[in-house]
């Protein structure tokens, strides 16, 4: 395969966390003429895995916004290229994310928010104890991912009622809903109608982004 | 083929052969041994845990003689909550709730409990816990605890006066977020010292610390300090630290407690800060995956759980409640699943208590 | 859930004798099994007999350290405390309180 050793350096690269070996990687591999696409794809991939290894204790979340950091300047780095290559700029899915109206609960759904934006979404995190209007006004706004929290089985009926005002929206065929949280489970996302079901941070990063 | 049922993590029942279940049993203790670097299961486990899974008997229990102690969290909210902690809604005072326990439903131990639940929202209304703390330890003979969780969450904006760590870190502010997250630790370890001074001076037996480590790493270093400081003020305090999971958050990633950073370490390391700290009993957990099977989460919290009564020098209590320890991620967990959970934790895993 | 973890698993607390071994696991930061040999030893019956509704709800009655029944004249609450003080040779918080209220 081309580029093997460009490949191996990237994704080291990115999977220990630094910065200045992201940046000194995408600069190799571009040098050797690896495809601008190409290079932010192994990023991105190498970036799930890092998602991967927060929830299983092996880094934490500064590693993790240190590689979104060096992701970040490598997209900076080869926009234009990337840009030239697909004929016209590409802009990022928007998110909007939220802990539904009575829940204050959001540790979850910030790791959450954290693992869309590194993994390039642009994300519109709107906080804890979310109006159900406010999720509705987002998508209405252009967010194309709707993520709705709930720790409590009293308030996850809520990401239902959110479902249901998007459709009396006329907005349902237009966003993918995401739904999460301690009590929920794939069995009740079906059953209310969602898209998505995460069980864990990077689950639903991944998912969303096969949506893509 | 012979089918068994069985449950998945939500709940539901399932129909799997001997070979599925066997295949889970495998899978989920491996995972638990490769996150944690800690032995799997040996076969024998394996095969007494399938022995466990697979019995006919829609409930199943410890052999007699192998009981251990039951404790119980969140005091009387187990009955009047309806907050997604298997409440029942059902109103009653805290005295009532703490006699039936321990007269009906055979409670070594119980605890009182704040509506909220945090120790935060306790420190203001210490007076009036104190008073019912002092009213109910005349009746009650089990030991008799105070309850909360230290919840760090309550000190972030906008319920505190310190910013969101993770909400910084996103805006890749990450010494502003750890600096978040050192100065909310701190004050943590005040208010766990206040409140729990406070409640033992009361007659308290002791304070349960329950659901440790939940809004990270500063959160577990939090406590630990406050355990600390609590210990050294009341030395014959009963404490029981328990955690939210089986591994702990690193949102600030290099906090530590007496130079260990605890971000990252699993229960059988968790243990040694807790019993280093000053705890009694050390309360570990490990959470179910919804959409794994109940062999998957059982072999794989089993896993968890002996490596960690192996090295404790403390007694530990599993963690087994709603979506923990092997049970079912659901309000009416069913009784052949938490039953089985029971026996595998008593009999393979050497918990000292539940 | 407090059922099943009992039934499955459980001491019974003052149904039998859990109280006291959880007391020895948390004032001495015992294990089970010696906490369970401990109360046993104090009770002078055996470790299985600890855990035993039928044994234990005569002996709790006889030694005075309360019992789920309310039978007239037996200790509850303090007074049942400072008898389970005496038998397992331990200090309780709420006990040491309440003497500290007397004149």
């Amino acid at each position: 395969m081309a580029y093997d050793n460009e490949t191996k350096k990237l994704h080291d690269a990115l999977v220990s966390c630094k910065v200045p070996d992201i940046k000194a990687a995408v600069d190799e591999a571009h040098a050797a003429g690896m495809p601008a696409n190409d290079i932010i794809n192994v990023l991105g991939d190498s970036m799930s895995e890092v998602g991967v290894l927060f929830e299983r204790g092996k880094l934490f979340l500064p590693h993790v916004l240190a590689a979104a950091n060096g992701m970040k300047a490598a997209m900076e780095l080869l926009g234009p290229e990337m840009a030239a290559d697909a004929g016209e700029a590409k802009d990022a899915a928007a998110v909007v994310m939220g802990t539904v109206e009575g829940d204050v609960h959001d540790i979850g759904k910030s790791i959450c928010s954290t693992m869309l934006q590194c993994a390039g979404f642009e994300v519109h995190d709107l906080g804890r104890d979310v109006p159900k209007a406010n999720f509705v006004e987002e998508v209405k706004g252009g967010c194309t991912f709707c993520g709705m929290s709930a720790l409590m089985t009293t308030t996850m009926t809520v990401q239902k009622e959110i479902i249901d005002m998007l459709k009396d929206a006329g907005l349902r065929d237009k966003v993918c809903v995401m739904v999460g949280g301690a009590p929920v489970t794939q069995g009740y996302a079906d059953k209310i109608g969602a898209d998505i079901y995460g069980e864990s941070a990077s689950e639903t990063t991944r998912k969303a982004k096969d949506k893509l | 083929m012979t089918e068994y049922y069985t449950r998945m993590g939500d709940g539901k029942r399932v129909l799997m052969t001997k070979e599925a279940i066997m295949a889970d049993i495998q899978a989920g203790t491996a995972d638990a041994a490769d996150m944690a670097e800690i032995p799997a299961l040996t076969s024998a486990d394996m095969e007494k845990l399938f022995e466990i899974i697979s019995d006919k008997n829609r409930i199943v229990g410890v052999e007699p003689g192998k009981e251990v102690v039951l404790t119980y969290d969140i005091g009387q909210l187990d009955f009047t909550g309806d907050n997604g902690n298997s409440g029942n809604g059902v109103d009653m005072g805290r005295l009532e709730a703490a006699l039936l326990h321990e007269r009906a439903l055979g409670a070594d131990t119980f605890e009182l409990a704040h509506a909220d639940y945090s120790i935060k929202p306790v420190k203001p209304i210490i007076a009036n816990e104190m008073q019912t703390m002092e009213e109910i330890q005349a009746e009650i003979i089990a030991p008799y605890f105070y309850g909360a969780m230290p919840n760090m969450g309550l000190y972030y904006a906008p319920d505190g006066p310190y910013g969101n760590p993770a909400d910084l870190m996103r805006e890749f502010k990450i010494e502003e977020s750890m600096a978040s997250s050192e100065a909310a630790a701190e004050h943590l370890a005040r208010d766990i010292e206040f409140v729990g001074t406070r409640i033992i001076a009361a007659g308290a037996d002791g304070f349960n610390f329950d659901t440790t480590g939940s809004a990270g790493d500063a959160d577990c270093v939090g406590t630990l300090n406050g355990v600390k400081a609590l210990r050294e003020a009341c030395p014959d305090a009963y404490i029981n630290v328990g955690m939210a999971g089986e591994s702990v958050m690193g949102i600030h990633g290099s906090i530590e407690f007496e130079g260990q950073v605890v971000a990252g370490l699993y229960p059988h390391q968790q243990v040694k800060v807790a019993q280093k700290a000053g705890a009694n009993v050390f309360g570990p957990v490990c959470n179910t995956n919804t959409s794994k099977s109940l062999a998957w989460n059982l072999a794989r919290a089993v896993t968890f759980i002996k490596a960690c009564t192996d090295v404790a020098e403390i007694p530990c209590h599993v963690n087994m409640g709603m979506g923990v320890g092997g049970i079912p991620m659901c309000e009416t967990a069913p009784i052949d699943a938490v039953t089985r959970c029971n026996k595998a934790m008593v009999e393979i895993a050497n918990v000292d208590g539940i | 859930m407090a059922v099943p973890h009992y039934m499955a698993s459980g001491m019974g607390g003052i149904r039998s004798a859990g109280d006291l071994v959880a007391r020895m696991e948390y004032s001495k930061n015992m294990k089970v099994g010696e906490a369970k040999e401990y109360v046993a030893k104090k009770l002078g019956i055996s470790t299985l007999d600890i855990a035993d509704e039928f044994i234990m709800r005569e002996l709790r009655e006889e030694l005075r350290i309360g019992t789920v029944t309310a039978v007239p004249g037996v200790p509850r609450g303090i007074a049942a405390k400072m008898n389970i003080e005496k038998l397992l040779d331990i200090k309780i918080n709420s006990c040491e309180k309440f003497r500290g209220m007397l004149n």
